[in-house]
């Protein structure tokens, strides 16, 4: 069976393209890496503005200290159910410290940071929030950053 | 990154991902169970210097079930 049928067929099913991925060797091993968390699940200190459930580009830090009963998650994309019983689903915190208690990583680092991933400017988050976040992290001399929500 | 979807995240180029059975909103384990957390979590480091090419996605094995 041929699978073409007509010459020059073209699909009109679009294809997203997918952007080339950012690679970063490692240099250190964990146990000398300071570690921070990045999510785009909405979370951020009770303090804070919420985020606009409808989309937003903007960004919250998070102190590394912080207790998670001073947190919270404001995300119009996915069922918050679990996440409000428990901040650690989705920003392992209190999990990293007890890694770095160990020694299993070098330590935590000074800021975290949360942003609303369900919609939002696509070109500001990649030309501006996320250049951002990345900066500011680089600053902390943070080696490494684990990222929750996709 | 620690995946709930992982086509989603493919399709978004993530260099070095890992995909436990969780669904979205508890991407680093079910609530308040402590040991599930500390395994993803742990895991996802261990694999962060152990996966050596750009878009691997490692599948991990711990299972949460989120009751609606």
């Amino acid at each position: 069976m041929s699978l073409t049928v007509v010459k020059g067929l073209q699909s009109e099913i679009f294809v997203p393209i997918t952007p080339a991925p950012v690679w970063t060797p490692v240099t250190k091993e964990l146990k000398d890496m300071k570690i921070a968390l990045a999510t785009a699940a909405g979370v951020h200190m009770k303090s804070d503005d919420r985020f606009n459930l409808a989309g937003d580009f903007s960004f919250r830090a998070i102190p590394g200290d912080a207790p998670v009963s001073d947190m919270m998650v404001s995300h119009g994309g996915y069922d918050n159910g679990d996440v409000n019983k428990d901040i650690n689903c989705m920003f392992p915190i209190d999990r990293l410290r007890e890694l770095a208690d160990e020694g299993f990583i070098g330590s935590v680092a000074p800021v975290h940071f949360g942003f609303m991933g369900g919609g939002g400017n696509q070109d500001k988050f990649t030309n501006e929030t996320g250049p951002e976040i990345a900066r500011q992290l680089k600053e902390e001399g943070v080696d490494a950053v684990l990222l929750t929500a996709g | 990154m620690i995946a709930a979807l992982p086509p989603v995240v493919r399709q978004n180029g993530s260099p070095r991902a890992v995909a436990p059975l969780v669904p979205m909103g508890a991407n680093a384990g079910g609530p308040n169970n402590i040991e599930q957390q500390y395994a993803i979590t742990k895991e996802s480091l261990e694999w962060m210097v152990k996966i050596s090419s750009a878009g691997k996605i490692v599948p991990l094995n711990h299972e949460y079930i989120a009751k609606i």
